[in-house]
């Protein structure tokens, strides 16, 4: 009865299709959504959180509950833009639940230039990581949210100001706000 | 140099920034805390001209010396951020199974339907049918299924199929769907034994032509250009 030779992988069907075929129950489409979208709502999550274990909280529920939502959902959103926006909202509440003090281990110092060569090098990109992954923590979360989807993510503007819910010209002024922020924080880097 | 000195800064950047003969930036607001570089721009516009092409770089972005000291403000940032984008957020191997295993506990079957066997009362979840119903519309070449529901036809064992599916246009739609429906039948006989009696397909959507993934390092080597 199993003949997976005819049948064509669902790895190049785009968001949409699959959304709707999940909404009707087809866990395969919506195995390849949760594989498409990970990383970077992982992403997302551990740098609104600083812990590896509530982003991973905070995704899996988020995931689970666009499962339970996709017979509602209607496609008004892209679903990467509605996937984007329950993941938020799931760190936002997380947030309020808990403030985690800062893992002691994040903060590297900066690197001394006693070698020339690339462990040195490594060495000191790894601090500077770490200085911009502590700058960012320090940051307030509207600043952060826009940021994140900006610079890490890639998302364009208008998309952005769909999933905080905020005006465009809002998320340019966080964007920028946010840019000075770490730029000065990287500083000391210099 | 002037970016960096406080004293550089203005209190309150004047209403009107940018030169007169510079159209795109003639209505250009500034943002919270931004500053107006030495030729007028704001440092706000040559960041984002910079980072998010916005708007499109044009010759004074391209050859203006405090245009380009303000971007070059942001490297230190830009390498640090490039380096935090090519990491692998912690845990994200396992994510996807543990997703998948709750998601997998709570299957959505849907109706129950008619099997065309008259002897035995057999029946399959609508999800589980559906789903073969889709990798048979997904063989037929330029067609990808989206939805499809499934309902009983009248008193005995047939059913009702109705999908939606994106095709290409590379090709007239009679034909695709005339050859959806004929696959949707054969498979429903074949690998479920269900009587399929009606396939109401709607068109929903354009199928973009598949292009296959390039192999890396496949640039524009020939043919290129205008």
């Amino acid at each position: 009865m199993e003949q997976p030779g005819l049948t064509q992988p669902e790895g190049d069907l785009p968001d949409g299709l699959l959304a709707a075929r999940a909404a009707e129950g087809d866990d395969d489409a919506f195995a390849v959504l949760v594989r498409r979208h990970s990383r970077p709502l992982l992403g997302l999550a551990y740098y609104m959180l600083g812990s590896p274990q509530d982003a991973e909280e905070a995704v899996q529920d988020a995931f689970v509950s666009a499962w339970r939502r996709l017979p509602e959902y209607r496609q008004a959103a892209e679903f990467r833009t509605w996937m984007y926006r329950i993941t938020v909202n799931r760190c936002l509440n997380m947030r309020h639940r808990r403030s985690p003090p800062l893992p002691l281990d994040a903060v590297a110092e900066p690197a001394t230039g006693d070698e020339a060569g690339s462990p040195a090098r490594a060495a000191e990109e790894d601090a500077e990581v770490a200085a911009l992954t502590c700058a960012l923590r320090e940051m307030d979360t509207g600043l952060r949210i826009c940021w994140i989807l900006r610079e890490l993510q890639g998302l364009p503007y208008k998309e952005i100001a769909q999933v905080t819910r905020a005006s465009e010209p809002t998320v340019r002024g966080r964007l920028f706000r946010a840019r000075r922020l770490l730029k000065e924080a990287m500083a000391p880097w210099r | 140099m002037a970016l960096d000195d406080p004293n550089a800064q203005p209190s309150e950047p004047p209403r009107n920034p940018g030169r007169p003969d510079d159209p795109a930036f003639r209505d250009a607001v500034p943002l919270a805390g931004d500053q107006v570089l030495p030729c007028g721009r704001l440092l706000s516009q040559a960041w984002e001209q910079a980072q998010d092409g916005m708007p499109a770089a044009d010759a004074h972005a391209t050859s203006c010396p405090h245009c380009r000291e303000a971007v070059e403000g942001l490297a230190r940032l830009n390498v640090a951020t490039r380096a935090l984008r090519a990491k692998d957020p912690p845990g994200l191997r396992a994510l996807a199974d543990r997703v998948m295993s709750i998601v997998r506990a709570e299957v959505r079957l849907g109706r129950l339907l008619p099997l065309a066997d008259t002897v035995l009362d057999l029946r399959i979840a609508e999800s589980a049918a559906a789903k073969v119903m889709r990798q048979a519309a997904d063989t037929v070449p330029g067609t990808r299924a989206a939805t499809c529901r499934l309902a009983p036809a009248g008193e005995g064992t047939g059913v009702q199929v109705t999908m939606t599916l994106a095709a290409a246009l590379d090709r007239p739609l009679p034909e695709t769907v005339t050859q959806v429906r004929r696959s949707i039948i054969h498979a429903a006989g074949q690998a479920l034994g269900m009587a399929v009696t009606t396939v109401d397909i709607t068109v929903a959507d354009v199928l973009e032509p598949f292009a296959p993934p390039a192999p890396a390092g496949s640039g524009p080597t020939t043919g290129g250009g205008a």
